[in-house]
């Protein structure tokens, strides 16, 4: 048996072993630049324009300038990212260092001829001994090397736990329970669930994740996922209807609808401010969690709590997901820059700092575990539970790291027309395995890791 | 020399629009996926995007709803506003200036305002209830049968005040003695306006049909920022599909074939209008 | 000029009028008053007037959104295009309605024909030829765009105007021996200027919220106009709408100020300048 994603409990525990860890390496510049290198070899990167943008180019990419007497990397914040980056490479333009979204996205423009392989790269900056290997090979399509994986994450059930002890309720552990608890919760005149679509469509597609790994588990969407079982399966279905039904009842924010135009500053207001209940949501959202939903001057006073997303059996499941990737543009002239910089940033100092000095997430790499304070106790205690997991194989799959573009496209559009009424869980389902099927013909489904 | 004055910008157009648009128009006919080499497949995009795609087929029907919608219901306000403003003297101008703000505001600030005012727990229909009004709440832009409408319903907020300073100033040029033998004949008001006013700014009513008509094809702004398409495909538009299928599913060569089909059709309503202008109508 | 008759009894008018004022102001307090809210306030009260004024929004915005950069940006944007559509497309709308081409018709659906093409058809063959001429990522490979995109509607618009003037000072002109160019620049022009201001200021506003091709063919941040500021406020996962209305507000104030200041011109200027006949 593969070790596989075994490996990942090293890197989560570390995570939260960091945060002292970097009070060195934050500290002074190591090199100064300023002997008079003339010729540097310039490569760009693009970034978003969230506030954190800057304390990633500061920490990953000027610390990378200072250093190196060859390269100057220039670091573009462009507003709306992921839509400038389509037509720019389409075109055979954009970045030398490409972002993405996901390894689902790694895919779409693999498959499109757009990224340099990047297997050459892995002896020669030692990138399998940088990155954990499992998570290392989610950046193959069709078996080359394409991209970086950026950022570890898994999702779970957020609660609002001063309305949860107000009302004497506990955080779930079936999904029973938790479509009782719903129930119940709606009963009290209170939103059971925060969320919303408005922003961005593709996060319909936390439910399917959620509800297929938790309802089918994962071992089905495993089986799935390698073409052994169809999605028409009828557990499948089960897990489509338990959302479907879930969701008719009004538990998102009163009604499909409604959950339909809600964007995510809506919900998370929603959910801090006590007026729903629980949210299910990733690990991303932790700076946002400790530093505007519930910070210490909050007018609402409320705190939060977070378990296991509740599954059919009970037994705690926590998905994998790779929340953004890096690789490099094929129209780069100098590849070879490029991946000199990709192996900076991801090295265990840069990656320190970026989770401390930033709040950001960081790649699932290999990290020198020395102490454990710092981090927030519950994202702390999540971080290990999420290890703990991954280590007895009680993980599952999210879509956009596991699944095949166009089949992802597929769980997140078509749901809409699940929740409107305008299809069947079962007809929903038949689209989907379309999809999947395919993909799989084609060749272009995902690296899924042996179970 | 007459086309001296029309060359420049004529060669602008076809080295920005026709020249690449031609090439658009080669990959219609490929499997080109946006980049990379693209084989020659006839005219196979054209046979799924006709009797295979049902998206496009519902793009096509939300499409001419918008058409409907805007064909009319600005066409109505501006008119009518237009008569109403002629008459006044006092704070005329205010009015005017009034009307017109929203068509100033930049595209994204018209959406964000309609997606806070047409939220369902938060927007105008709260504030309503507020004051003793029930029945407004409503998730206008998440429910399948109300997105479309309200996207046109913003849009229009935005659009027809425009409109309307078009025919107010058309309506200032029209003689005043045309309405001096119109009230000798005993015309009402209404007979005035059929008589007087509306031939006197046909041109520009007849104009901006005609644009409507071909802009009601080629919408994409409010839609993309509003909803982009959704929910559930309710409001999805040739330009938004488009849009998915050449940059979200690397179906370049397929959203080629969109694309013309777009232009044909709205090619088709300009020609429509130009032979209208031909048998006698003018523009 | 339309005819007063003062025996008429405008009071429906002006009701009619002033609801309708409301429906076309009021919606744009929202943004107004949402830049002064915290996002927290915003989450419960989002059109309501806010309950603690927070003009730190406007420093943050300011700030995180660039306007430094992207106004003037902007601004440089607008006065070339708008200087480029009316001197091109002027002088084509001009032949079109004096000067009888020959084909001038076969040309007038040929334009159309034009306006019919998607930006998304020719978006990506646009793209490589701009990269492969170097345009890309410069402020004249986008002007030179916007000029080609709005100039079929400015010529529309100005020809149609052409047609509406009397041809009776050209020919004045014209017997006092000027030729074409002078008869346009000294004679058509200035009793025209209303005109041109009405399509400049349509094409300035065009431009100003044009987004999706610069977003496109600018790469270098230094180079983005001020509607790309709307998009420094998203997050991955979210977006700022405090911050989002204060750009709002910051982004439509320079438009608004420059109708104001022209809508006199701009609405009445029509009747006035010639125009009377």
């Amino acid at each position: 048996m593969h070790t596989g994603l075994k490996r990942l409990a090293p890197v989560l525990l570390s995570l939260g072993l960091l945060v002292a860890a970097c009070a060195e390496s934050a500290g002074g510049p190591e090199t100064s630049a300023e002997d008079g290198a003339p010729e540097k070899v310039q490569i760009t990167m693009w970034q978003d324009t969230s506030i954190t943008a800057d304390c990633i180019i500061e920490v990953a990419v000027n610390s990378f300038n200072e250093q190196s007497d060859t390269i100057e990397v220039i670091a573009e914040k462009k507003p709306n990212m992921m839509d400038a980056v389509r037509p720019a490479l389409a075109a055979g333009a954009g970045p030398d260092v490409v972002p993405t979204h996901g390894p689902s996205f790694v895919a779409q423009f693999a498959l499109a001829g757009q990224l340099m392989p990047l297997d050459d790269f892995v002896d020669v900056y030692g990138w399998d001994e940088l990155f954990v290997p499992w998570a290392l090979n989610l950046g193959r399509v069709g078996g080359t090397l394409y991209s970086l994986p950026q950022e570890l994450e898994t999702m779970v059930l957020f609660y609002n736990k001063t309305v949860f002890e107000e009302h004497g309720w506990e955080p779930p552990t079936t999904m029973d329970e938790l479509e009782a608890l719903a129930a119940e919760i709606q009963e009290a005149g209170i939103i059971p669930f925060a969320g919303g679509a408005a922003d961005a469509i593709d996060n319909n597609e936390f439910y399917f994740t959620e509800f297929a790994n938790k309802v089918a588990g994962p071992e089905k969407v495993y089986q799935a996922l390698k073409g052994e079982i169809p999605w028409t399966d009828p557990d499948f279905v089960t897990s489509i209807e338990t959302l479907n039904r879930m969701f008719q009842a009004g538990y998102w924010m009163g009604s499909p609808e409604n959950f339909l135009v809600t964007d995510f500053s809506t919900a998370r207001a929603a959910f801090a401010s006590g007026e729903a209940a629980m949210t299910m949501e990733g690990t991303w959202i932790y700076d946002s969690l400790v530093g505007e939903m519930f910070t210490e001057d909050s007018e609402h006073g409320n705190d939060w709590g977070w378990a296991p997303m509740p599954s059919l059996t009970g037994e705690a499941i926590y998905n994998i997901g790779i929340g953004s990737t890096q690789s490099i543009n094929q129209a780069s002239e100098r590849p070879e820059a490029a991946a000199e910089f990709l192996t900076h940033y991801n090295s265990p100092e840069i990656q320190a700092r970026l989770l401390t000095e930033c709040q950001s997430a960081t790649a699932p790499i290999r990290l020198d575990p020395s102490q454990l304070e710092g981090v927030e106790p519950r994202m702390a205690n999540l971080l290990a539970e999420f290890a703990k997991a991954s280590d007895e194989d009680r993980y599952g799959y999210t879509t956009w790291t596991f699944f095949p573009p166009k089949t992802d496209q597929v769980i997140y559009e078509e749901i809409e027309k699940v929740w409107v009424g305008d299809m069947t869980p079962e007809e929903y389902l038949v689209a989907v395995d379309a999809a999947f099927q395919e993909e799989l013909q084609a060749g272009e489904t995902l690296v899924v890791p042996d179970r | 020399m007459p086309w001296l004055f029309i060359a420049p910008i004529t060669l602008l157009h076809l080295v920005v629009v026709v020249a690449p648009s031609i090439g658009g128009m080669y990959y219609a006919l490929t499997d080109w996926s946006g980049i990379g080499k693209a084989d020659f497949i006839g005219l196979e995009n054209f046979r799924t995007l006709f009797f295979d795609d049902g998206n496009f087929r519902l793009a096509i029907r939300h499409n001419v709803l918008w058409l409907a919608f805007f064909l009319t219901v600005p066409f109505i306000m501006a008119l009518a506003v237009a008569t109403l403003l002629a008459q006044t003297r006092r704070g005329s101008m205010a009015i005017r200036t009034a009307f017109f703000v929203p068509y100033v505001l930049p595209s994204v600030v018209v959406a964000s305002i309609w997606r806070m005012l047409l939220d369902p727990r938060l927007g105008f229909g709260t504030l309503l209830e507020n004051w003793g009004i029930e029945g407004f709440a409503h998730p206008y832009l998440g429910d399948k049968n109300t997105a479309l409408g309200a996207i046109a319903f913003a849009d229009n907020w935005h659009w027809w005040g425009f409109l309307m300073i078009l025919f107010l100033t058309a309506m200032q040029n029209i003689p005043a003695d045309l309405y001096d033998a119109a009230k000798i004949d005993g015309a009402n008001r209404w007979q005035e306006f059929l008589n007087v006013t509306l031939p006197g700014i046909r041109s520009t009513v007849f104009f901006m049909l005609m644009m409507t008509a071909i802009w009601s094809f080629l919408v994409f702004d409010y839609v993309w920022i509003l909803t982009h398409g959704g929910p559930a495909g309710s409001s999805e538009m040739l330009a938004t599909y488009l849009y998915k299928q050449a940059f979200q599913r690397f179906e370049a060569g397929y959203g080629a074939a969109i694309g013309i089909t777009m232009s044909a059709i709205a090619g088709i309503m300009a020609t429509i209008f130009v032979l209208l202008r031909r048998r006698g109508w003018d523009v | 000029m339309f005819r007063r008759r003062g025996r008429t009894n405008l009071i429906p008018n002006y009701i009619i009028l002033l609801l309708l004022v409301c429906f076309a102001l009021g919606p744009i307090l929202v943004p107004l008053f949402n830049s002064l809210k915290t996002p927290q306030e915003l989450g419960t009260n989002p059109i309501g007037l806010p309950r603690a004024v927070h003009m730190e929004n406007y420093v943050n915005a300011w700030v995180q959104g660039e306007f430094a950069t992207t106004l003037t940006n902007s601004l440089i944007y607008v006065v070339f295009t708008v200087a480029g559509v009316l001197l091109l497309g002027g002088m084509a709308a001009y032949s079109l309605a004096r000067l009888d081409p020959p084909g001038g018709n076969l040309y007038l659906v040929y334009m159309l024909t034009l306006s019919t093409l998607p930006f998304w058809l020719y978006v990506i063959p646009l793209f490589i030829m701009w990269r492969n001429l170097g345009l890309l990522n410069t402020r004249a490979g986008l002007i030179i765009m916007y000029v080609a995109f709005n100039s079929p509607f400015a010529i529309f618009l100005l020809r149609s105007f052409f047609m509406s003037l009397s041809r009776d000072f050209e020919d004045a002109a014209r017997v006092d021996g000027a030729n074409e160019w002078q008869v346009m620049t000294r004679v058509v022009i200035p009793i025209m200027w209303p005109a041109f201001l009405t399509v400049g200021l349509v094409v300035a506003l065009g431009v100003w919220s044009e987004f999706q091709a610069a977003l496109i063919f600018l790469q270098k941040d230094e180079l983005l106009p001020v509607t790309t500021s709307y998009y420094n406020f998203t997050q991955r996962f979210g977006r700022d709408w405090s911050l989002t209305s204060a750009g709002a507000v910051m982004m439509t104030v320079p438009v608004l100020a420059l109708f104001l200041l022209l809508q006199r011109r701009f609405v009445t200027g029509l009747t006035q300048g010639g125009l009377k006949m």
